[in-house]
C-alpha cells in the first residue's frame, strides 16, 4: 500500500517537473498567435482566443528575416558536414591508436572542452582580422576546423572504440589506408552517432548568437539570432510578433529534437552510451 | 602479387597515417583555442587596441582593474550568480535524474521535456523569458496572481533581475541531466538487490551506493558548470536587460564584451579574463583540498 502510494507520488511529481520545463515554451507559442500590437490579457492563457497567423508573415516585413535565414542556412550547410568530417576522422584516429597516445588525446579533448569560449573571444577576433575573414560568414564557420566541439570527437571515439578490432583487420591486410577503413567500414557502423552529431552541430551553428555579435558588422551578413535581437530592439513590447519570431527560429530545432529524443532519451540507448565492454 | 611489405611496416605506415586524420582537429584546436587562450594571457600585460602595435605595460592593466567600480560590480554580480546558479542547476539535474530514471513510455517523454529548453536557440529562449517575466502581461505573474500572490517587477528591480537570470538558466540543464542519467544507469542493479536483502532503507541505498557511484560525475559537472558560468550569462544579460537595471546584471562576460568590443581596450579585457581565471582556479583548488581532506576523492 505504502509502496503504491509512493509510486503514485513519484509519477505525479515527474509529470509536474516535466510540465514546469515545457510550460514557458508553450505559453510563448500561445502568445505568438495573439493580436499584434494589442497587449495580452494578463491572465494565464491556455489556448489562443483567435489564431493570428499573419504574425508569422509580419516578422518578415519588420526585419529582412529571409536574408538572415538564408545566411544562417549557408553557415549550417557548410558547418554541419565539415564538423561531421573533422570530428569523425579525429574520433576514428584516436580509437585506432595504441593505449598511451589514445588516452592522452582523450585527456586533451576533455581539457579543450573545459576552455570556455569567452577565453578566446579577443584573440580569435585578431586571427580573423589577420586572415581577412572578419565580417564574412567564414568567421562563423571557422570553428569547424577544430571539429566545432571536442565533445563531437569524443562521441565518435566512444562509438568507434566499440567496434571489434577484427572488423577492420581484413581491410588492413589488403593494405587499405585509414581513410578507406574509416569511410567504407567504420562510418556506416556508427549511424546513430552520425545522426546525433549532425543534429547537435546544427543546433550549435543555428543558435550561435555570440559569434555574429562579435565578428559580423555588416547587416547583409547578419544571421537569424541577430535578426531576432533586431526584432526585439524594434518592438520590444509587441509580444505576439516577438514570440512568433522565437517560434519561427525554434521550429527547425524542434523538428530535429524529435529525432534526437529517440536517440538520446530512450531507455536502451542511454545504457549503451555508458556500456563498458 | 608484387613485393608485399612486411606486416610490421604496413602496420606502422597505417598508424602514421592515422595522425593525418587527426591533423585538422589538433591543428584547428591549437590555432583557434590553445594559442588564442595563451596569447590572451600575454595581452593582459600589454596596452593593445587592435590597431596600433602592442606595448608592454607590466601590471598596469591589473591596477586599472582593481580601481574600477564596474569591475568590482561585475565580479560581485558574477559571484552571486555562481553561488546561486551552480548549486541550483546541479541539484535540479540530480533530482530530476533520480526522479525520471525509470523505464516506461511516459518517463521517456518526461526526460525529453526536461531536455527541451536546453536545445532552444539562446536568443529565442531569452525572448521567451523576456515575455514570461513581464510583470504586467507575462504568464509568470499571471500565474502568481491566480495563486493569490503578487509577483515582483522581475527585470525592472536589481535583485529580482539577477534572480530571473538564475531561474531561466536553471531550466537549461539538459547536459548535466543526461550525464547523471547515464551515470545512474551504469550502476549495476545487483548492488541495490544486495542492499535490499541486507534490509537497507532507500535513503541508505542512496547515500551508500548511488551517491558514491555518481560523485565523480557530480564533481566533473560542478567544475564544468563553474567554468561555463563565465559565459552562459552573456546572451540572457545582453537580450533581457543589457546589464541593467543599475548594473545588476552586468556579469563578467558582458563587461568583457564592452571593454573589448566597444572600447577596443584588449589589454584591459585580457587582464579581466586572467583575473577571473585566477580567482576560479583558487576556488577550484580549495574545493578539491576540502574534498581531499574529507576523503571524498583520493589524492
Amino acid at each position: 500500500m505504502v509502496r503504491r502510494l509512493l509510486s503514485f507520488v513519484r509519477s505525479c511529481s515527474a509529470l509536474g517537473a516535466a510540465a514546469l520545463f515545457v510550460l514557458p515554451l508553450y505559453f510563448a507559442l500561445v502568445a505568438s498567435f495573439g493580436e499584434s500590437g494589442s497587449p495580452p490579457s494578463g491572465t494565464v492563457q491556455w489556448w489562443p482566443a483567435e489564431f493570428h497567423w499573419e504574425n508569422y508573415a509580419r516578422i518578415f516585413q519588420v526585419v529582412p528575416l529571409w536574408k538572415y535565414t538564408l545566411n544562417s542556412l549557408i553557415v549550417v550547410a557548410w558547418a554541419v558536414p565539415l564538423t561531421v568530417l573533422t570530428s569523425s576522422l579525429a574520433g576514428f584516429a584516436i580509437s585506432e591508436l595504441r593505449p598511451p597516445n589514445a588516452g592522452r588525446l582523450v585527456v586533451v579533448s576533455v581539457v579543450l572542452m573545459l576552455i570556455p569560449g569567452a577565453a578566446v573571444w579577443l584573440f580569435r577576433f585578431q586571427l580573423l582580422v589577420w586572415f581577412g575573414l572578419l565580417d564574412t560568414l567564414w568567421a562563423l564557420i571557422l570553428p569547424v576546423v577544430a571539429a566545432s566541439s571536442p565533445l563531437f570527437v569524443l562521441l565518435f571515439y566512444w562509438n568507434f572504440r566499440r567496434i571489434p578490432e577484427e572488423t577492420f583487420d581484413a581491410a588492413r591486410m589488403d593494405g587499405a589506408s585509414p581513410l578507406v577503413v574509416w569511410r567504407r567500414i567504420a562510418l556506416p557502423l556508427t549511424r546513430p552517432t552520425f545522426v546525433a552529431v549532425v543534429i547537435l552541430a546544427f543546433v550549435f551553428y543555428w543558435s550561435d548568437f555570440i559569434s555574429p555579435v562579435l565578428y559580423i558588422y555588416n547587416p547583409s551578413g547578419y544571421t537569424l539570432p541577430i535578426g531576432l535581437q533586431l526584432l526585439n530592439q524594434l518592438g520590444s513590447t509587441n509580444w505576439p510578433i516577438l514570440m512568433a519570431g522565437a517560434v519561427y527560429m525554434t521550429l527547425p530545432v524542434l523538428v530535429l529534437f524529435i529525432l534526437l529524443q529517440r536517440l538520446f532519451l530512450s531507455d536502451r540507448s542511454l545504457a549503451e552510451l555508458f556500456d563498458r565492454n | 602479387m608484387a613485393a608485399t611489405p612486411t606486416k610490421t611496416s604496413s602496420r606502422s605506415l597505417y598508424r602514421s597515417k592515422l595522425y593525418l586524420l587527426l591533423a585538422p582537429f589538433l591543428l584547428g584546436s591549437l590555432v583557434l583555442t590553445v594559442i588564442p587562450a595563451l596569447a590572451t594571457a600575454m595581452v593582459a600585460f600589454m596596452d593593445y587596441n587592435t590597431v596600433g602595435p602592442p606595448e608592454w605595460v607590466g601590471f598596469e592593466n591589473f591596477g586599472r582593474l582593481l580601481r574600477s567600480d564596474y569591475v568590482r560590480i561585475s565580479l560581485w554580480n558574477t559571484l552571486i550568480f555562481v553561488a546561486l546558479a551552480v548549486p541550483l542547476r546541479l541539484l535540479a539535474a540530480l533530482g530530476l535524474a533520480l526522479l525520471l530514471h525509470r523505464r516506461g513510455p511516459l518517463f521517456g517523454l518526461y526526460r525529453a521535456a526536461v531536455y527541451l529548453p536546453t536545445i532552444i536557440p539562446e536568443v529565442a529562449y531569452a525572448l521567451v523569458w523576456l515575455w514570461v517575466f513581464n510583470p504586467m502581461f507575462g504568464p509568470l505573474n499571471a500565474a502568481l496572481n491566480w495563486l493569490g500572490l503578487e509577483g515582483p517587477a522581475w527585470l525592472a528591480e536589481p535583485a529580482t533581475a539577477r534572480l530571473a537570470i538564475v531561474i531561466m538558466l536553471s531550466f537549461q540543464i539538459g547536459e548535466g541531466f543526461i550525464v547523471l542519467l547515464a551515470g545512474l544507469q551504469s550502476i549495476p542493479r545487483s548492488f541495490f538487490e544486495a542492499a535490499r536483502v541486507d534490509g537497507a532503507s532507500a535513503w541508505q541505498a542512496f547515500t551508500r551506493i548511488t551517491f558514491p557511484m555518481i560523485a565523480p560525475w557530480l564533481m566533473l559537472l560542478t567544475f564544468r558548470d563553474l567554468i561555463m558560468s563565465l559565459q552562459n550569462t552573456f546572451t540572457p544579460s545582453f537580450v533581457l536587460t543589457y546589464g541593467g537595471p543599475f548594473y545588476a546584471t552586468t556579469f563578467v562576460p558582458l563587461l568583457l564584451y564592452e571593454v573589448a568590443f566597444d572600447f577596443f581596450d584588449f589589454g584591459l579585457a585580457a587582464a579581466l579574463l586572467v583575473l577571473v581565471y585566477l580567482l576560479m582556479a583558487i576556488f577550484v583548488m580549495s574545493i578539491l583540498n576540502i574534498m581531499q581532506a574529507r576523503g571524498v576523492v583520493e589524492g
